[in-house]
């Protein structure tokens, strides 16, 4: 998704109005330089091709999530899977659930088109309407960027979890599970994108070839789409690559809750709550969804570290593993001549970038923190 | 009939699921033991006994109690006319004097009944039990402020419907009589034979007038059993019991009452009392839960250790899970289709998503499967262990759905594994081989009772269960296919709309019977013939597994309750 925006930018008609048309390949060998972020894309790459993969891989295995298999179970035992290590046979990979006897790695990769589908949904609807809110109210006037600020302002100070609680328990079970819980986590969850951009747009609105552009008598509709928003796309896709992980541990709580997809659509977060009195008696019943959250949660957090560090280096956190520092300034310094044009402006904007950085880092921690909870659940 | 009581027995169905949904329900084979662990000795008096709860005794008003057979830590402080007897197994199940010296005396058809008191019965506090502190108890469960227990006393007392009990209505209630202090005659509005049953439970326990203070009776009830209240904390959370030193053996055959103190503690998450009844360690050696079953992981860790599975007691409670059809939503007007489904459903599955073999028993039959019941086996539409897909598919053909049907099926959210969609995914799992796709709705608990059990917004195709008031056919089959009892406008529990002239006569034909094993041979019939309607698919009956401390003895589980009976263990 990001290399598409980032993409789209280099070929930008405005030469002054892009952070250098080498922004691109900058941006490549930036990220080429920092091997944490390699392997995590690699691990979401991998991830992904599971989910996408999921009915082919099931049926190499000749299994499906929802059929039950009442002969690999102890009936007596409380229906705890027979054989060593959770039922483990050339049949079923890795296992089978307890008291039904269903596919476990069925269930995982199907799980993990839920899992990725319902995270990456959510955040295309969070980041348009962000962006949308948040150019708005910049562009507006002082009416408009009140109203739309204010706005903001309540849908970042409401609680996601209970308010996706009290609109999934509503909505009648026939809408389509999955694209309720995408809506319902984008749609409640998009203030702090909307309040990025205001700021960021609020900057550059200011900028001299923005000016430029309104005297030369360019519509409103015309700057912002052709001089705003290629210089937003940086904040915008950093803040939507650690918006994906949070997303993830949002769906699984609420699947966890009883309120995400129903059954027998599989989920990771569904998984875990039904494992979770199996700690004891199947182990791994437990440890494939948590440890595939983890896998998932982490892996797209240090992606969404690396293209921050490598849209913005100088916001790049001291204490990250491999963001390859050294090698990164000499990549910078061989560079240096393709920024210099952009000096002034790129002051500015890495001034609301590091801001939009700062507000990352703090959901970050609580996304990592309720990713290791997921785990110990 | 039971609109007066609507609340009451909503509140019933809630309790009784309560003290399941505690842990998984689970059956198993049908070899009660009755064995005492932590030794041969005989049991002793003395120690303390530790009850590790989930739930505070929040009532312990005897009026509030909705109790099968008087409860169990309530029994040691309620004695009551008559009470269940307390033995393992089917012989648990019988009904027997308690305060009375026998269980009761009908006359003119069953209508009235009397009873006698036993002589020198005393309450905590020295002072003679007489039979108007019956009529009092009996009278202030009539009250607004003291509603909670059972339905039956408002629809079979002469004047009950109307009673607003003795805060309001000083006079009392003529149709209960005490002539003197040893006796009482209850005058009922139409046969009841089973008049004794009801009889065990706690409001008929004596309540001195001068003693009683209203809604905070609770927090220190007048005992007339074996233990008194000593302490009672945060609404129930914490109980302490010591002897009643009035109380004497003499008088009470049921209750052994070894222990010195009991000492309750509730609130508790139902893993960790597992967890500490399993290791067992100092207190918990000596410890019990009166609510807490172990679950089906639980049980998978428990049977890999031989020292701890002999420390798991097994129990029957009257209990069925079953499919409930709306006859009055298409298609299951049509009887084929109900049949069909009947003979799709893989049991085996259902009874391993509600727990394993070992925590549930497939049902064919309505009525639980206890002599006391009157169990009658039947199974009209027999579907084996795992279902009989091709001889649905044969019906749905003949019903004219050659190309099978697509069906809602409502379930709740609870996470009971009862009417929970663990049990709703294996069911369409096993109806998509007989051709009958299935749509889960799952609806929040509190939402599913309601639609269940209002006629207007009834489904059509819904999970359902339902426990006994004491174990006899009567209070499982009347509710549910008397005609005479469908609620246009409240909690409606005959769910099959079904009002049947032979099945109404015969139900107060049984009424008047007070031959038990005769009436109970009865309702086993009638559960047979109504069983050919297919107005519901029985599904499993529970099998309840409990832990106990190493040092706990003398283990009592009847068929009447199926959980550990509280007054027969001994910690020394």
């Amino acid at each position: 998704m990001s290399e598409a925006i980032v993409a789209s930018q280099a070929p930008g008609t405005d030469l002054a109005s892009v952070p250098g048309a080498s922004g691109a390949r900058q941006f490549w060998r930036r990220l080429r330089t920092q091997r944490a972020a390699l392997v995590a894309a690699g691990v979401v790459a991998l991830l992904v091709l599971l989910a996408l993969a999921a009915p082919l891989l099931t049926a190499i295995e000749g299994q499906d999530p929802t059929t039950y298999h009442p002969s690999l179970i102890d009936s007596a035992r409380g229906g705890v899977p027979v054989g060593s290590f959770g039922g483990v046979s050339g049949d079923h990979w890795l296992g089978v659930e307890p008291q039904t006897g269903r596919d476990l790695f069925a269930r995982l990769v199907y799980g993990a088109r839920v899992s990725l589908g319902v995270a990456l949904g959510a955040t295309v609807v969070q980041v348009l309407v962000g962006v949308v809110v948040g150019v708005a109210a910049a562009l507006g006037n002082r009416w408009i960027d009140q109203l739309l600020s204010r706005i903001t302002d309540i849908f970042v100070a409401m609680p996601l979890m209970i308010m996706s609680l009290a609109l999934l328990a509503i909505v009648p079970s026939s809408f389509p599970r999955p694209l309720l819980v995408a809506f319902v986590i984008g749609l409640i969850a998009w203030g702090n994108t909307a309040k990025i951009v205001r700021a960021q747009t609020l900057t550059l609105k200011g900028l001299d070839y923005v000016s430029a552009a309104r005297l030369s008598g360019w519509n409103t509709w015309r700057i912002a789409r052709r001089e705003l928003l290629p210089g937003l796309a940086a904040p915008v896709i950093t803040y939507a690559a650690l918006l994906v992980p949070m997303n993830i541990s949002a769906e699984a709580a609420l699947s966890f809750l009883g309120v995400g997809v129903k059954p027998p659509t599989p989920s990771w977060g569904q998984m875990l709550t039904a494992a979770n009195v199996w700690y004891q008696a199947a182990p791994q019943y437990l440890l494939l969804p948590a440890g595939a959250l983890l896998v998932t949660v982490l892996a797209l957090t240090v992606l969404g570290d690396g293209v921050r560090t490598a849209l913005d280096p100088r916001a790049a956190s001291r204490l990250r593993v491999g963001t390859g520092r050294k090698r990164e300034a000499k990549a910078d310094a061989d560079s240096k001549k393709a920024t210099a044009d952009a000096d002034s402006k790129k002051a500015t904007a890495d001034a609301s970038a590091k801001m939009a950085a700062t507000e990352a880092d703090s959901k970050k921690a609580t996304a990592d923190a309720s990713a290791k909870k997921e785990a110990e659940a | 009939m039971r609109q007066p009581s609507v609340i009451a027995r909503r509140v019933a169905a809630a309790s009784v699921t309560l003290v399941v949904a505690a842990g998984a329900a689970a059956c198993g084979p049908k070899d009660n033991d009755a064995k005492g662990a932590g030794g041969d000795s005989k049991p002793q008096k003395g120690g303390t006994l530790t009850v590790l709860n989930a739930n505070p005794q929040e009532d312990f008003d005897p009026a509030r109690l909705y109790t099968s057979g008087g409860g169990n830590v309530p029994s040691l402080v309620f004695r009551t006319l008559t009470t269940r007897n307390r033995e393992s197994g089917a012989a648990g199940a019988k009904v027997v004097p308690d305060l009375a010296t026998d269980t009761g005396r009908p006359s003119e058809n069953a209508t009235v009944w009397t009873y006698t008191l036993k002589k020198g019965l005393k309450y905590e506090d020295g002072t003679p039990i007489t039979s108007a502190d019956i009529k009092y108890g009996i009278e202030r469960s009539f009250a607004a402020e003291l509603s909670g227990g059972a339905p039956y006393l408002r629809d079979w007392l002469i004047g009950g419907a109307d009673y607003q009990g003795p805060y309001k209505d000083k006079k009392g209630l003529a149709s209960i009589e005490t002539p003197d202090d040893l006796t009482i005659v209850f005058h009922l509005n139409k046969p009841e034979g089973e008049f004794p049953y009801l009889a065990t439970q706690t409001q008929f326990t004596p309540v001195p007038k001068a003693k009683d203070k209203g809604t905070k009776y609770e927090e220190h009830p007048i005992s007339s059993g074996p233990y008194k209240v000593v302490k009672n904390e945060n609404d129930g959370e914490r109980l302490t019991l010591e002897r009643n030193t009035y109380w004497s053996a003499a008088t009470d055959a049921e209750r052994k009452a070894y222990p010195d103190k009991i000492d309750v503690r509730s609130g508790l998450d139902s893993s960790v009392i597992n967890q500490r009844l399993s290791a067992s360690q100092a207190a918990d050696a000596a410890a019990v839960t009166t609510d807490t079953n172990l679950g089906p992981a639980e049980l998978a860790k428990v049977t890999g250790d031989k020292a701890l599975a002999a420390r798991v007691g097994t129990g029957h409670f009257g209990y069925t899970n079953y499919i409930a059809f709306n006859p009055k939503v298409k298609p299951f007007d049509d009887p084929k289709v109900r049949q069909a489904i009947a003979y799709a459903v893989d049991r085996s599955s259902v009874i391993n998503a509600a727990g394993g073999s070992s925590l549930a028993e497939a049902a064919t039959t309505y009525l639980p499967n206890q002599k006391s019941f009157g169990y009658t086996p039947y199974d009209h539409f027999p579907a084996g262990a795992s279902g009989n897909p091709a001889k649905a598919k044969e019906l749905l053909k003949e019903a004219g759905h050659p190309n099978g049907i697509t069906v809602t099926l409502t379930h709740s959210n609870d996470k009971d594994f009862e009417t929970s969609p663990e049990i709703a995914t294996a069911l369409q799992d096993a109806l998509k081989k007989a051709g009958i796709t299935v749509k889960l709705q799952g609806l929040e608990v509190n939402d599913y009772k309601d639609k269940i059990h209002s006629v207007k917004s009834e489904p059509g195709f819904f999970l359902a269960h339902w426990g006994a008031d004491w174990p006899s056919g009567g209070p499982f089959l009347a509710p549910i296919f008397d005609g005479r009892q469908i609620v246009k406008d409240g909690a409606n529990f005959n769910t099959g709309f079904l009002d049947d002239k032979s099945v109404n006569g015969e139900i107060d034909a049984i009424n008047k019977l007070t031959n038990l094993d005769e009436a109970a041979q009865r309702w086993g019939a009638l559960d047979k013939k109504i069983g050919e309607q297919a107005l519901t698919v029985p599904l499993f009956h529970p099998v309840y597994k409990r832990l106990y401390g190493s040092a706990v003895k003398n283990i009592v589980i009847s068929d009447w309750t199926g959980v550990l009976d509280i007054s027969q263990v001994a910690v020394k």
